[in-house]
């Protein structure tokens, strides 16, 4: 067994939905070793980005731990989160969440700001990131110039500029045609070879098939491996 | 993080430019407004270092009472400590204006013009002298105005007067005088032996303040005022002035930074995704703060720099066309300047704190969920 580089433990999350409380998450166990590609799978509701808000550090559980490289997440101060968010993680958004006003190179530019890397290395290792997921004739072009396929490749170059412990991306494939979709998966699976680690939640078992581990939700358990 | 913040001031070009405009325009007030409370400030700083030297002797009625006459002279002038003493006559120049111009009549015996209006130096001409009796002395003001030259006719109570000496610019309410012989004035304006004041000099070295004192109780039926009390008093005025004219531009600053408190929550309303997206690469608290507060701040900067750039210009245009009618009513000075742009930044700083605040406290989960 290789290194745990994400372990759930206990997971629950519980929301108040005007008076009533609704179990978003109920006791979600499951860890994740280092350079694995995993897919969390499930309908929609059962609380697949739920999972992905808490794991992503964005939102906390109500109940249960969540350890990333060795570090509880779920115990450490609001103010210590986005250190967390900057240094472990790397997000990929379904709808590629890149900011219309930036070039390719600006939005991978732009994850590094936070992290007081000089402007000379967060360029270099954006055109770096860029040109090896096959965007070298893209630098400055904007989102808006971009095909889908190529504007969600700029968003994993910038999910992965601060070389981090864990990419999570949600439904990464869902806004685009199948032969996209069979890039962005290439893309995952290059970065697998490099051991990277990477969690997909998707519907798509054409991306699901690719990855080592499924993890299947229902209604806030997983169910199933 | 600056280019950041250009860049979503520059991507919202109408709507930065509409609330830039608006902080302009207040901040435009500011400085037309200002540089008038200014000019009034400087006139009255002149005014005060021209005649700091000098005590004023009133009727104990006070200046408008009447009561104060000719043969009060001599008893002030007998008063130790008093190196010389002389009584004007003080009149509005415009009559027809109710003395709104400013411009004003100062009646003096012909032989004290040159101390009465020391250090004020000449441009042309020369100061009244003894046996003048339909002669006058003007100030740059109303030279321009008139347009006089040395020989000139103007008319004063319908009686014509020649220019017979023009004063340099002072900056002070020798500018807007017209100054005539003490006698001829009683005679024209039918006010024998009368006069508003007496002008007192104090020996070299004797406090001005004692002195007022001592003049009040050994002249019966004055009161008198010495230069520190005349400078508390016109203080007081000059404060109620500037206090209207500045808060009335302050109410207009203060709208302009209204609106951009409604475009900061705009954009941060209309960028809640964008902050979702920065906070979940980690963006800290004081990052986003530092973008809204920032651009809150730019906004400010410009529109007060465009509204120190009209407003200056507004006013530089508007004292180019009044000194032609010989009035100077605006003054820009460097303080009036630093205080309009800080105010400018600081309003926009304020007004961004609120849609700062919004924007630090939204869940970074929920903003990448919106729109």
């Amino acid at each position: 067994m290789g290194d745990i580089i994400l372990d759930v433990r206990d997971v629950s999350k519980t929301y108040m939905q005007g008076k009533i409380p609704v179990t978003a998450l109920h006791d979600v166990t499951f860890s994740v070793e280092k350079g694995e590609f995993v897919a969390i799978m499930g309908p929609s509701g059962s609380g697949k980005s739920t999972l992905m808000g808490i794991v992503g550090c964005l939102e906390k559980p109500t109940a249960g731990a969540v350890i990333i490289d060795g570090v509880e997440v779920t115990s450490v101060s609001d103010r210590q989160l986005p250190r967390i968010r900057r240094e472990k993680l790397g997000f990929v958004f379904q709808h590629y969440n890149l900011l219309n006003s930036l070039t390719a190179l600006g939005n991978v530019d732009l994850a590094m700001r936070f992290s007081h890397v000089s402007r000379r290395e967060r360029l270099e290792r954006a055109e770096t990131l860029l040109k090896k997921l096959g965007l070298g004739d893209r630098l400055n072009h904007r989102p808006t110039e971009l095909s889908g396929g190529e504007q969600q490749r700029v968003s994993i170059a910038r999910a992965m500029a601060n070389w981090p412990a864990i990419i999570l991306a949600d439904e990464p494939t869902g806004e685009v045609d199948s032969k996209t979709r069979d890039a962005i998966v290439e893309t995952f699976k290059l970065l697998r070879s490099r051991g990277q680690t990477i969690i997909v939640v998707t519907h798509d078992p054409d991306v699901a098939k690719n990855c080592d581990r499924v993890l299947r939700i229902v209604d806030g358990t997983i169910m199933d491996e | 993080m600056f280019d950041i913040i250009i860049r979503s001031v520059t991507q919202r070009k109408v709507r930065s430019g509409l609330t830039i405009s608006g902080i302009a325009l207040g901040i435009f007030a500011l400085v037309v407004m200002g540089g008038m409370s200014e000019n009034f400030n400087q006139t009255f700083e002149n005014s005060m270092s021209l005649t700091s030297d000098k005590i004023r002797v009133f009727a104990e009625s006070g200046m408008f009472g009447g009561g104060l006459t000719d043969d009060k002279v001599p008893d002030v002038k007998r008063v130790p400590g008093v190196k010389d003493a002389y009584g004007i006559l003080l009149t509005t120049f415009d009559e027809d204006q109710m003395g709104m111009s400013g411009k004003q009549i100062f009646a003096l015996p012909p032989e004290k013009s040159r101390i009465a209006l020391k250090p004020v130096k000449l441009k042309a001409g020369r100061f009244l002298e003894p046996g003048d009796t339909y002669q006058v002395l003007v100030g740059t003001s109303i030279a321009g105005e008139y347009d006089l030259q040395i020989g000139s006719k103007l008319e004063i109570h319908d009686k014509n007067f020649t220019t017979v000496g023009i004063l340099e610019y002072t900056g002070s309410f020798f500018d807007s005088t017209a100054a005539i012989p003490l006698e001829t004035a009683q005679d024209i304006y039918d006010l024998e032996h009368s006069l508003s004041t007496i002008f007192a000099i104090p020996e070299e070295g004797i406090d001005a303040d004692i002195l007022a004192k001592r003049i009040e109780l050994s002249v019966d039926g004055t009161s008198t005022l010495s230069p520190s009390e005349l400078r508390e008093q016109a203080s007081q005025s000059l404060l109620i002035f500037s206090v209207i004219t500045i808060s009335s531009a302050l109410l207009a600053a203060i709208i302009g930074g209204l609106s951009v408190m409604n475009t900061m929550l705009m954009s941060v309303t209309e960028r809640t995704r964008e902050f979702g997206i920065l906070r979940a690469m980690g963006a800290e608290t004081k990052d986003i703060l530092l973008i809204t507060l920032g651009e809150a701040a730019l906004l400010g900067i410009i529109g007060g720099l465009a509204g120190i750039g009209t407003g200056s210009a507004a006013v530089y245009l508007l004292n180019l066309w009044l000194s032609g009618k010989g009035i100077i009513l605006f003054a820009i000075t460097p303080r009036l300047l630093v205080v309009a742009l800080l105010f400018a930044t600081v309003i926009g700083m304020l007004s961004g704190l609120y849609p700062a605040y919004r924007a630090t406290k939204m869940s970074p989960m929920e903003a990448l969920r919106y729109g």
